[in-house]
């Protein structure tokens, strides 16, 4: 028999489920329909039960039944179950095969999945450590800027995690419609306030329209001015500030570009400007 | 004789019609030209000459008060110097930081004054009154406006706000409550942490409540006497201990009303100077200790005293920065191990002050007796004995039972290179100097 599943949340809990009921079964996930049509054609194989293609299931009670009552985590952030499946499947490297696999191997032990003690779960562990980790660093370091009315920012990520980000930073500002261009596409949060539904996905070239500037304006230079007054030179810890600046937050705005350069290269005193107002220098 | 009589008549003519003409210029210069002149060269010159007084007297001053701008400060300039007043001032709410100096510090609130120009007289202050600084102000709609710019940019997540004393305590707080007013009726859902003055009457603490997600006022130093000291204008029992004591039952009131709109109300927090009257760290433990126990006090901060030019304390030394690492090192054994402040008299010199070392290290150091510690057979209590094991990782290990190796440690966050000579894993453990030689364990 052959158990074919939607790379989602509900589609690995209910081939978790029935692999657990028949464990001599093979698996194949497909992203849609289409996808799923052509792997089947190739198999040529009649008996196949197919999960996750329609919301039909309760996640939250497919993982109570699945894992019981679950253990507390290894870390207070990490995610429940649910959240850990839905961070591995961002994650570029996943397979959702190997997960279905990994998640039964675990035999209703929760505590499995995060504490790392197989290599696939280590494997997965770290996937969601990764995802969760450029998730935090998008709500870090992105600087997203307000244009038409619109606050837009361009994210790139090698996981899928506009809409996660998308997500909060209309949470975080609830009174403005918020567009995230995460390559072809764009995720509008708080779009009522623009006709759209609450959350949705367009085109990215209907939210590029907006059109972005990358020169520095009057609250860039704010922030520079008021990132310059907080620091303290008798408290320089530079490579402790380098670990929590990471060089790849350079690349998420500008603003941040410029503060991982003040981590690495200090804030000078002595400016152009200093020479240019006093000759004599 | 006659040529000499005729002679006579003739000057004794001239000269009197000269002296006529002489008086009669005399006279209309006295009365007609003196006050046509006066009034002349009054209308020119003073006012020029006033002016000149006063550019003077300003330039003078502003040299003397501003040296770097001898001109009108605009926002940007008295945002830095705004900014640069609360820098020393801890605000950790554990939230997402957008961004971290290259002091290694996070930056996720915008931290300002509201003015520098205090009318408070605290002598290790820069800001005191009195002191030739460089005095600014920001109006609330200007901070408002920062705060919206800031953090529609996502580069923070809220405002903490300070001042100095402007006038009296109900004055500044009015001015910190319009902030916060003015936010909150834009629809503002950040974060708002603000730092009331010693004496701000109740009625505005309830006010600030209402819209703060924290607030509190800062405790300065140990006790009444050290107190009047370094704060002459406030006293400690009435304008900080009573307001703590307001702080809290507000904290816990807000907590007890459902969900308090989804926003997060901060625990009581406290700041001290460490070092400015040289008060030694047993008392400030006991202290923090008793706050945490009156005032459920969740987090003491500390700041070590630097000597500010032209204040009281100028020629005092500075406090060693360490001596503030390793206080927070006691508040946390204080805060999340259980400890108590006589447990800490172990850690303390003959004088009561800290030495340079970690404290839990040191305690471990004095209990040889207690380890090696079994990492798959200890309860919480002994794990967390041992250094380089906190709460967090306490947990983890009796979580992960049983462990194998240290590797497993390693991954749950313990630092294994301080916790090695304190445990015992499956039996193995490592050899120290005592056990080489045969000496006790």
């Amino acid at each position: 028999m052959i158990v074919a599943f939607r790379d989602n949340v509900e589609g690995i809990l209910l081939a978790c489920a029935e692999l657990i009921e028949n464990p001599d079964c093979d698996l194949i996930s497909a992203k849609d329909k289409d996808e799923l049509k052509q792997k089947m054609d190739f198999t040529g194989i009649d008996e196949v039960k197919v999960f996750g293609f329609r919301c039909v299931a309760d996640t939250t009670m497919l993982v109570r039944n699945i894992f019981g009552k679950q253990g507390s985590r290894m870390f207070q952030r990490d995610p429940d179950v649910e959240g850990y499946i839905a961070m591995v499947l961002r994650h570029g490297s996943s397979k959702p095969i190997e997960l279905v696999r990994f998640l039964c191997s675990c035999k209703g032990n929760a505590e499995l999945l995060y504490s790392g003690k197989s290599i696939t779960g280590k494997k997965y562990y770290n996937y969601m450590r990764a995802v969760s980790r450029s998730y935090h660093r998008l709500c870090m370091f992105a600087r997203p800027y307000l244009v038409n009315g619109v606050l837009s920012v361009k994210v790139d990520s090698p996981h899928r995690i506009g809409d996660m980000f998308c997500r909060w930073l209309a949470r975080k500002n609830p009174d403005l419609p918020v567009s995230v261009i995460e390559g072809d596409v764009a995720w509008i949060g708080n779009g009522g306030h623009v006709g759209l539904e609450h959350f949705t996905k367009v085109p990215s070239s209907l939210a590029g329209s907006l059109g972005f500037s990358n020169a520095c304006d009057e609250v860039d230079e704010m922030w520079d001015m008021y990132y310059d007054s907080q620091m303290i030179q008798k408290r320089r810890n530079k490579s402790h500030a380098k670990q929590l600046q990471p060089k790849d937050s350079a690349s998420m705005s500008m603003m941040s570009e410029r503060d991982r350069y003040k981590v690495e290269r200090g804030i000078a005193n002595c400016t152009l400007d200093n020479f240019a107002s006093n000759p004599d220098v | 004789m006659m040529f000499f009589k005729a002679s006579f008549i003739t000057k004794f003519f001239f000269s009197s019609i000269i002296s006529v003409f002489t008086l009669k210029i005399i006279i209309s210069y006295c009365f007609v030209l003196l006050p046509v002149l006066s009034v002349f060269f009054l209308n020119t010159f003073t006012p020029l000459a006033s002016g000149l007084y006063s550019c003077h007297t300003y330039y003078l001053l502003m040299i003397q008060r501003n040296p770097a701008n001898e001109h009108h400060m605009t926002l940007m300039e008295r945002m830095r110097v705004l900014s640069e007043g609360t820098k020393y001032d801890s605000c950790n709410q554990s939230a997402v930081c957008h961004a971290f100096g290259p002091d290694g510090r996070c930056i996720q609130l915008y931290k300002t004054l509201m003015t520098n120009a205090c009318s408070g007289e605290c002598t290790y202050c820069p800001n005191r009154c009195g002191r030739d600084s460089v005095r600014a102000s920001l109006s609330p709609e200007e901070i408002v406006k920062i705060t919206w710019s800031f953090y529609r940019r996502n580069a923070i997540e809220g405002l903490f706000l300070s001042s100095g004393v402007i006038g009296d305590a109900e004055r500044t707080a009015e001015k910190q409550l319009d902030v916060a007013r003015l936010l909150r009726g834009q629809g503002f859902t950040g974060y708002i942490h603000i730092r009331v003055m010693p004496g701000t009457p109740k009625y505005l603490l309830e006010e600030i409540a209402d819209y703060a997600n924290k607030f509190g006022v800062n405790a300065e130093t140990t006790s009444s006497v050290n107190y009047s000291e370094i704060c002459p204008n406030f006293d400690y029992q009435s304008d900080v201990l009573q307001r703590l004591q307001w702080t809290r039952d507000l904290i816990n009131k807000k907590r007890c009303e459902a969900g308090f709109q989804g926003r997060i109300v901060g625990a009581n927090d406290t700041q001290f100077v460490v070092g400015a009257l040289q008060e030694p760290d047993r008392e400030i433990i006991e202290t923090v200790e008793k706050f945490m126990d009156r005032y459920e006090l969740r987090r003491p901060y500390f700041m070590s005293f630097d000597p500010v030019p032209f204040t009281p304390l100028e020629s005092n030394d500075p406090s060693p920065l360490w001596r503030e690492v390793r206080l927070y090192q006691t508040s946390y054994l204080l805060k999340d191990y259980g400890l108590t402040a006589s447990d800490l008299d172990r850690v303390l010199d003959d004088n009561g002050f800290l030495v340079d070392a970690d404290p839990k290290m040191l305690l471990a150091s004095c209990s040889p007796d207690m380890f090696p510690v079994n990492i798959n057979t200890a309860s919480r209590e002994q794990l967390l004995t041992v250094p380089g094991i906190g709460p967090v990782g306490a947990n983890r290990i009796i979580q992960s039972r049983p462990i194998k190796s240290e590797k497993e440690l390693t991954r749950m966050g313990v630092v294994l290179a301080r916790a090695r000579p304190f445990i015992e894993i499956n039996g193995k453990k490592q050899t120290n100097l005592f056990s080489f030689a045969g000496v006790g364990a």
